[in-house]
């Protein structure tokens, strides 16, 4: 097989994959914040409910296509599916198995972090699009908020890459499988820098506790707020799937991706990426959202410093044990 | 560092909740507990002599606060019972679109005719659906009664004069005590 058709036809199975799982991962987050809130979530449609996301979709896909009068029609048209595609395209470099991968780019991170900050630009095309006050400030919010995190994520995500002294995503994994995984090793760096990848990759996908892009008790729904139907499925989906990709990669470069006691495998990697999406669910669900202030200043008072920090103290780890070999 | 701390204690604060059986009563699939006195619907009812209970004394009607009740009185005939003359009804409807459910009409009561009901409320699809004719106050009959009757619930305004020896198995209230004038003077 050519890298071509390799890539096209395993990125094909990845993207259906992870999009069949954003959408039933939202049948799950629903009924695990009923469960919290000790009520029973869906229940109606389907076996415990777990067709009701079916019947939105359906229902989403009857509503009426609004189109703003003063809207621009090309720009309000084109962010959605934007969102999602850009969104996705990070998944093309994200090593699931030796083979399970899309492309094994040399410059992997590079890449991920390029793509992953794209996601910024439709978000604030639809809100300028909108032409609706809150739907502006409410872009205007994620921009502030994704350009800020964008830096303390990038720096943690550079902990890794220099511990592996490698770009290439399937690099980072194999150095972890014939050391420690990063997040144990070196004890200290690795873990911090992961609680930074992990707090900033919940800032950059506008998640509680930093959704002030779309705090509903100010901004009614933020860029969302003139989006309705599949345009507006398409927002939610790409939100749910930059939260599943960001615990695919942090699963990849801290928990050693498919590395694992026992029998190495796929298995492992999708282990791993759950358990960190789950923990996204969980912290949605049992936290307050930041006011705008604490928000920036936790970003750049603390994570950003911290994380260039810990950079330095990994190149500081590499350097030593170069010397002692 | 503290807030860290406190997203933790949130955190699990969350997962207990979630192993803990949800507190959801599927209503109306599932019935919950409903009070003595919890009321819905009217019912007219018969006596313990089997008689119509209804003398057509036109106290609830004059009462109702949103003059929903109508009764048309037959005039005074022999209780095919008891033989003795006394006043019947022709008509009585009562209108649940407007009753704000106070429970005056039953309240006024003499003879316990009218009472309401401790079903669960049931939505109508029509106005009409709401409109009680005499047919079907008499069919409510056979449905769970609440508590309230014209007699205990003028026991309750004035405990002194009693329930009527007609109450089965209910003791009158002890002579020489009242209970709501002890702990005024």
């Amino acid at each position: 097989m050519t890298p071509l058709v390799h890539g096209a036809v395993w990125g094909v199975v990845i993207a259906t994959v992870l999009v069949t799982v954003a959408v039933f991962s939202i049948w799950f987050e629903r009924k695990f914040a009923a469960r919290m809130q000790t009520r029973y979530g869906p229940t109606l449609v389907g076996p415990a409910g777990l067709l009701q996301i079916v019947a939105d979709a359906l229902k989403m896909m009857q509503k009426e296509d609004i189109l703003p009068q003063k809207a621009d029609p090309m720009l309000f048209r084109l962010a959605p599916p934007c969102a999602v595609i850009f969104t996705l395209a990070a998944a093309a470099v994200i090593p699931f198995d030796e083979d399970v991968l899309a492309a094994d780019l040399d410059i992997g991170v590079l890449f991920l972090l390029a793509v992953g900050g794209l996601v910024v630009f439709p978000v604030w095309v639809a809100g300028w699009a909108s032409n609706n006050k809150y739907a502006l400030l409410g872009a205007m919010r994620a921009v502030a908020q994704g350009i800020a995190y964008e830096i303390p994520l990038v720096l943690s995500a550079m902990v890794p890459v220099v511990l592996a002294q490698s770009m290439r995503l399937s690099d980072i994994i194999s150095v972890q499988a014939e050391t420690h995984w990063f997040v144990f090793w070196p004890l200290g760096p690795g873990l911090i820098a992961f609680v930074i990848f992990f707090i900033c990759s919940l800032a950059e996908a506008n998640r509680i506790p930093f959704d002030i892009p779309e705090a509903e008790s100010e901004l009614v729904a933020g860029v969302t707020t003139e989006y309705a139907g599949m345009r507006f499925g398409l927002l939610q989906m790409a939100e749910y799937l930059h939260t599943l990709i960001a615990s695919a990669v942090a699963a990849a470069i801290f928990f050693g991706g498919w590395d694992g006691p026992f029998a190495s495998g796929l298995h492992w990697m999708v282990l791993k990426t759950l358990v960190l999406f789950f923990m996204i669910f969980w912290i949605r669900w049992s936290l307050v959202r930041f006011r705008s202030d604490q928000l920036m200043a936790l970003c750049w008072k603390y994570l950003l410093p911290l994380s260039l920090v810990l950079v330095m103290l990994s190149a500081l780890f590499v350097y030593v044990r170069a010397m002692d070999a | 560092m503290g807030y860290f701390i406190d997203t933790a204690r949130a955190m699990a604060v969350t997962m207990r909740n979630v192993f803990r059986p949800p507190t959801t009563v599927q209503y109306p699939k599932e019935d919950r507990v409903r009070p003595e006195r919890y009321r819905t619907s009217f019912a007219l009812v018969h006596d313990a002599s089997g008689d119509e209970a209804c003398i057509a004394c036109l106290a609830c009607e004059r009462i109702c606060p949103s003059r929903i009740i109508t009764v048309k009185p037959a005039g005074k005939r022999e209780s095919p019972v008891t033989g003795k003359k006394r006043n019947y009804l022709e008509d009585l409807t009562l209108d649940l679109n407007a009753c704000i459910f106070c429970e005056l009409c039953v309240q006024v009561c003499p003879t316990d005719a009218l009472i309401m009901l401790r079903e669960l409320a049931k939505p109508a699809l029509s106005r009409e659906g709401l409109f009680l004719s005499m047919e079907r106050l008499y069919a409510n009959e056979s449905l769970a009664h609440s508590w309230g009757t014209g007699s205990r619930l003028m026991e309750m305004q004035d405990p002194k004069r009693g329930l009527p020896a007609l109450e089965p198995g209910r003791e009158a209230p002890p002579q020489g005590v009242d209970p709501i004038a002890d702990g005024v003077s």
